[in-house]
């Protein structure tokens, strides 16, 4: 008595569109920024994210991954994706070559309050691969500067060897529009201009409003505590401070339960949450 | 909502109006104990007078395997998608398989990515309820989930000689006008239901109140009450497997020999598993068992309420009949209940002191 019902292929969440490599730029020895188009027109017209959401990235017969969209909103036609080499399905896209084909499914997830952000000052602090998401928030700020105030951006890597997109923030340096600090936990004696310690040394010599600032941070887990705790003595509101969190993932869609953390699925409550939400999700923090 | 009545021996021949249709699942005997399987070719099997199943009519809605879709990779694309449905009466659930399924409709249902598979056979899908007689194991009336109030297409209710039919919709008022001599309700009719109602609700021993139970996961999430139930835990994932509720999965990719050629798999897969929440480069967000059982509680009876608004256990005591280290929601509820008490005479001595 089986029947088939074949539904349209906008209906089904789990299924992956075809999307091209346009462009591979090596960043680290084990990062790399892919540059894909989503091969049919109307999905690719139809795909619009916010800064801080991620797609599922598949490669059939390997498996899936959840990936941030490093790329900004204002940017349409093409995403952005930084990956760090970490397994089996990083690894195979790692090897894989401009026109190569992978699937795409998503935005999934809550981003970052953009538009709530306009007007206010931002300070933006990233920690190693938590630049892949800030990236893309980074620059929507850019191309809509004017509606922002002070934005300061701190981006910390544990040596120059692992700092990513590297030219974009050289240039970026000597602009009187962005406050940006690139540091390093330590030189390796490698050459490095920029400035040497832990994110959390930079932030109390900031001059902040801190009723008119929002931040945002992304980084190892490890790191949130310190950066938190740093904003927090600055005056930051609770519920003005941004973190995104990273959990294995499977659905994307609030269902497989991998995700969970307290009451909350990362996957659709976040990734990114008001640190008023992230106190308040037991074992979050 | 209406209500008709129908004669006991009529059951058969209710069975034989749905399998014109539809295939029909019902309760049948099997190695002494009871689980779903096809009846509507032969009614006889049916059990209508089972206390509970092994596993839960889960399965025909959420395979345990499902295939999502096929794909080539030489070009890494969806070569098809199948949705498989089978047009089906789920005939016997008692009430608390069918909240399971109100709980698993919300899940996969009214969500913002409605799940395609689920939806299509759950559409495709009758279900008839039947009353029950609670067994040791059941806790359903802590809950409220004893009574169901939607999800059914016929309820039969036990008025001893005949069943008080309630029905929800028209298809199958349809099929129970064809197949049986139903009859309007009468006065007499429903002062026995009244009855049969009370004597049902006397019938289960009491339990913990539990109103406050989303309070105590919530102050008790460190206490040492999850390290004790984690050392027991085997980490066998069999509470998962039998519960009608736990609906976590997994995904994954086989290859067709030669590789050109596989399908996307869905899995059930449950929290208890050690390497449910690891991440690529080693970390485990839930490395202990005792993180696990904690987290399969917390969701059960806070996570999925703070979303859904019902506790995601139907007191149906399945997972407690299946766990080899006697964990289960109300061990669960009563040690909870315990600290609470606990602590508070602690808290009293202090206050005495002072
Ligand atoms: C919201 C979100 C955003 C992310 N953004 C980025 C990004 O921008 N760049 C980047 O390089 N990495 C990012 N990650 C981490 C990335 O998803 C993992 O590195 C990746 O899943 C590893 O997959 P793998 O198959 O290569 O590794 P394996 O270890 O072989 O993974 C096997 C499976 O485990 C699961 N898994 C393992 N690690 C993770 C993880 N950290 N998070 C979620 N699922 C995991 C996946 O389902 C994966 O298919 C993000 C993770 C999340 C949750
Ligand atoms: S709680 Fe019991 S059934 Fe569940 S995984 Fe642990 S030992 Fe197995
Ligand atoms: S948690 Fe146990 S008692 Fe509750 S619905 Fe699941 S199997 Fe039944």
């Amino acid at each position: 008595m089986t029947q088939l019902a074949k539904p349209s292929m906008f209906e089904n969440p789990y299924r992956p569109w075809p999307a091209r490599i346009t462009s591979i730029t090596e960043l680290t020895s084990t990062e790399k920024l892919f540059e894909l188009r989503i091969i049919d027109p109307d999905v690719r017209e139809a795909f619009h994210h916010s800064d801080g959401q991620f797609v599922e990235l598949s490669i059939f017969g390997v498996g899936e991954a959840p990936i941030s969209i490093s790329s900004s909103p204002s940017k349409q036609g093409f995403i952005e994706l930084c990956v760090r080499r970490a397994g089996t399905v990083t690894t195979v896209l790692h090897d894989m070559q401009c026109g190569d084909v992978v699937g795409l499914r998503g935005p999934f997830g809550h981003g970052f309050p953009f538009e709530e952000m306009k007007g206010k000052d931002i300070l933006l602090v990233a920690g190693g691969l938590g630049i892949a998401p800030l990236r893309s928030l980074i620059n929507h700020i850019h191309d809509e500067r004017s509606e922002f105030g002070n934005v300061t951006i701190i981006y910390g890597s544990r040596n120059p060897a692992e700092v990513m997109f590297r030219s974009q923030f050289e240039m970026w340096r000597h602009r009187k529009d962005f406050n940006l600090i690139l540091t390093v936990d330590r030189t390796n004696d490698l050459p490095w201009d920029g400035e040497v310690g832990l994110v959390t040394k930079f932030i109390p010599g900031l001059e902040l409003d801190p009723s008119n600032t929002y931040g945002a941070i992304v980084g190892p887990p490890g790191m949130y505590r310190f950066v938190i705790a740093e904003m927090r003595k600055k005056g930051l509101h609770y519920d003005k401070i941004y973190v995104s969190f990273e959990r294995q993932m499977k659905c994307g869609m609030g269902r497989c339960g991998h995700c969970m953390v307290g009451h909350q699925y990362t996957c659709i409550d976040g990734p990114v949450f008001n640190y008023w939400e992230a106190v308040n999700i037991q074992g979050a923090m | 909502m209406l209500f008709r009545v129908i004669d006991k021996n009529e059951v058969p021949s209710l069975v034989r109006g749905f399998a014109a249709h539809y295939e029909v699942v019902g309760p049948v005997e099997r190695n002494g104990g009871f689980a779903f399987d096809e009846v509507g070719s032969d009614p006889s099997r049916l059990r209508v007078d089972y206390d509970t199943t092994l596993l839960p009519p889960k399965k025909y809605l959420f395979p345990p395997k499902a295939e999502l879709f096929t794909y080539d990779t030489v070009n890494n694309e969806v070569k098809d998608i199948d949705i498989p449905v089978v047009p089906r009466v789920l005939f016997g659930l008692h009430s608390c398989d069918i909240n399971a399924i109100n709980r698993l409709d919300a899940v996969f249902m009214a969500s913002d990515f409605p799940d395609p598979y689920y939806r299509a056979q759950r559409e495709a899908t009758m279900i008839v309820g039947i009353d029950c007689t609670p067994n040791d194991h059941c806790f359903c009336n802590l809950w409220g989930t004893d009574e169901v109030t939607q999800g059914y297409d016929l309820f039969l209710h036990d008025l001893g000689d005949r069943y008080l039919v309630s029905i929800l919709s028209v298809t199958a008022a349809e099929i129970l006008a064809v197949a049986t001599s139903a009859r309007p309700a009468s006065p007499k009719d429903s002062i026995d239901f009244q009855e049969k109602a009370r004597a049902f609700k006397n019938s289960f021993s009491s339990g913990p109140a539990v109103y406050e139970l989303p309070i105590l996961m919530d102050a008790f999430y460190n206490d040492g009450l999850w390290d004790e139930l984690g050392d027991r835990c085997l980490s066998c994932t069999a509470c998962s497997m039998v519960c009608p509720t736990c609906y976590c999965f997994n995904m994954v990719d086989k290859l067709d020999a030669g590789g050109r050629s596989g399908a996307r798999l869905r899995l059930w897969d449950s929290c208890c598993s050690p390497s449910f929440a690891l991440v690529a480069g080693g970390h485990n967000f839930r490395p202990t068992a005792a993180s696990r059982v904690r987290n399969r509680f917390y969701h059960k009876f806070l996570g999925y309420l703070s979303k859904y608004g019902n506790t995601l256990c139907t007191g149906c005591g399945r997972c407690e009949r299946a766990c080899k280290a006697h964990i289960s929601p109300r061990v669960v509820i009563q040690g909870l209940q315990h600290k609470a008490v606990q602590s508070d005479a602690a808290a009293q001595g202090e206050g005495g002191r002072s």
